[in-house]
């Protein structure tokens, strides 16, 4: 039993975690991590060499400076460079069109960068202008919009009042209207009241002078 | 005893955040006292724009009072006010205005509480950062409990919030961290404070096969449950999985559920489930190997708490202390802070189903301890006990007013 739970506490050894699962620490293994993270071998990162125009590439190396390696493969290839030097001249003589026509170009391409160079330095320029400008819009739109905004807020709330102003209006109209008809209403019974007490006051009379 | 909830969003419908905290809470505290909820129409956290119509309302047999928002948020505006304010210098004045845009914008729930303070023994308000809290505390400091749900973001340190901390008669933490942080912005270390934090209840049933089975997850899987969104770290998730898979050649696949803000990468070992119901919530998180818990600002992570109780170990940011704080304390989850802690932590707990066992076991027992509902119940209930008790307070605080 007790070899099976050391079996437990150091089941991760091989793995460089050491847990002890019936008393478990998270900081410690937290802890261990990071170590095993730090322990790791830093990759090298490839040095970038910047690339010239002027390299090697565009001239044709001296072939007698590379003459001399040493065993089977460096001695032919001294014999063969030794066999084709009566030649050299015309090999150079054959090239010289195809070497004048690289330096052309690399001067052209030089050329070229140095525009594109002088175009970005002015579309930069012209791009950090533009965003001050914008920058300076944005902020003038903006305050604007905020004094819109208060604007339609405050006429928001004033509509709000008109429509309970006319909304009451309506209400003191109405009860107005009911008040008049109670009115009419009023003066007919009172008409016809009038109208009766007459027709009594005639009939009195007539018994009065009987 | 009479006891008023006061947040900013109120509803079955809202399911997470403080306002699903607070629901929980209040819920659970019904039974102890007479409560009610005072809270805003509105149910977009992003405009606060009026949703909900009726007034008064009942909702798990909680009355809730509900108030219009005068003025919706405008979000482009919020956000240049918000970014000035960070940018430099300001004044008092400039962050009482940006608590305005901020909103939800409801004048009538601090008129009623002003009219009716009378008629509660306390408000409890959640989320020290909106119009409500900071409005409501002002006007009845005496008789409010802050649940702050505060995470380390920059408008923590707005002047305004440190003298906020400083008013109400207790406040209830999330975390220690959360605890420390607001200690050591506003020095209110004389006011009462506990850390509570908020429990959950599991299903009576769940089958972590039964979800494997029926979205054909055959390797192991981590989850991720929540909102998906640039804010919670999962477009760092997303980086640091989809590298870890090509450099180990793991088959491990990461499962996520909730709403979506962000693209989530094309790629056989992502899977998308979205808006799922509890009850796949909780199968899915009883089949997975673990959760991943992402996010750079939590004041309490809900889920983390929930697979927890589930026994199941987390593999969280540490650039969020508080998820940091809570495995540690714990021992129930690993963490990491760059993608070789990433790629360490998770290759461990994938190969060892001890290693993911033994944090499962702590991980339960310490919501056992610490975050099952009695537990938490008795917690609130002896602050109120407490603020009860505080005699002295009570007759300064009269002779005050």
């Amino acid at each position: 039993m007790a070899e099976e739970k050391k079996e437990r506490q150091t089941g991760q050894e091989n793995g460089e975690i050491r847990i002890d699962y019936d008393n478990i620490d998270v900081e410690d293994i937290m802890r261990q991590i990071r170590e095993r993270i730090a322990a790791r071998p830093v990759k090298p990162v490839p040095e970038k060499v910047p690339f010239d125009s002027r390299d090697a590439a565009f001239f044709p190396p001296d072939y007698e400076e590379e003459a001399g390696p040493a065993g089977i493969k460096g001695r032919l290839k001294n014999l063969i460079l030794r066999i084709m030097r009566p030649l050299s001249p015309l090999i150079k003589l054959l090239i010289l069109p195809v070497h004048e026509e690289v330096r052309r170009t690399v001067i052209n391409l030089d050329q070229t960068n140095r525009r594109l160079d002088y175009i970005n330095a002015r579309i930069e320029d012209d791009l950090n202008r533009l965003r001050a400008e914008l920058d300076h819009v944005n902020q003038v739109t903006n305050e604007r919009l905020d004094m819109a905004l208060d604007d339609i807020v405050r006429i928001k709330e004033y509509s709000k009042l008109l429509h309970n102003l006319s909304h009451n209006l309506v209400v003191e109209l109405t009860k107005l209207k009911i008040e008049e008809e109670h009115l009419r209403s009023a003066s007919r019974i009172l008409d016809k009241n009038f109208a009766m007490l007459g027709k009594r006051e005639r009939a009195l009379e007539k018994e009065v002078f009987k | 005893m009479k006891v008023a909830f006061v947040v900013q969003r109120y509803g079955l419908e809202i399911n997470g955040g403080a306002e699903l905290h607070c629901r929980w809470i209040a819920e659970h505290m019904k039974k102890h006292f007479e409560v009610e909820v005072l809270t805003t129409k509105a149910f977009d956290y992003i405009t606060w724009k009026d949703h909900f119509t009726r007034d008064e309302e009942m909702v798990n047999g909680i009355k809730i009072r509900r108030f219009p928002v005068t003025r919706p948020r405008n979000p482009v505006r919020f956000g240049r006010i918000q970014n000035a304010l960070l940018a430099g210098g300001h004044e008092e004045e400039d962050e009482l205005r940006w608590m305005n845009e901020e909103g939800p914008l409801v004048p009538s729930l601090i008129q009623y509480i002003k009219r009716h303070a009378d008629d509660y023994d306390y408000f409890i308000f959640f989320s020290y950062r909106y119009y409500h809290s900071f409005w409501g505390i002002n006007l009845v400091p005496q008789k409010s409990i802050l649940v702050p749900t505060a995470e380390r973001d920059a408008i923590i340190h707005f002047k305004i919030f440190e003298k906020l901390f400083r008013k109400p008669r207790a406040l209830i933490y999330n975390s220690v961290e959360e605890r420390k942080m607001i200690n050591a912005l506003s020095r209110n270390e004389h006011i009462t404070g506990e850390v509570v934090g908020v429990g959950t209840e599991l299903p009576e049933k769940y089958s972590g096969e039964n979800f494997q089975k029926k979205h054909s997850l055959e390797s192991g899987y981590l989850i991720y449950i929540g909102r998906i969104d640039e804010n919670k770290g999962c477009d760092e998730l997303f980086r640091y999985f989809l590298r870890f898979k090509k450099e180990t050649g793991s088959s491990l696949k990461l499962v996520l559920m909730g709403d979506t803000k962000i693209k989530i990468p094309s790629s056989p070992d992502i899977v998308y489930l979205g808006f799922v119901s509890e009850e796949d919530k909780f199968n899915g998180l009883h089949g997975s190997l673990m959760l991943a818990m992402p996010s750079y600002y939590e004041s309490l992570s809900m889920v983390t708490l929930e697979a927890w109780a589930m026994g199941k170990p987390v593999l969280a940011n540490a650039q969020c202390e508080v998820l940091k704080g809570q495995c540690q304390r714990s021992n129930a989850g690993l963490y990491y802070k760059d993608y070789e802690e990433f790629t360490e932590a998770l290759s461990l707990l994938e190969s060892s189903s001890d290693l993911r066992e033994a944090l499962g076991n702590n991980g339960k027992l310490y919501f056992q301890t610490n975050y099952t509902w009695d537990i938490i119940e008795k917690k609130y209930l002896s602050i109120i006990q407490k603020l009860e008790g505080d005699k002295d307070w009570k007759s300064t605080s009269s002779q005050r007013h």
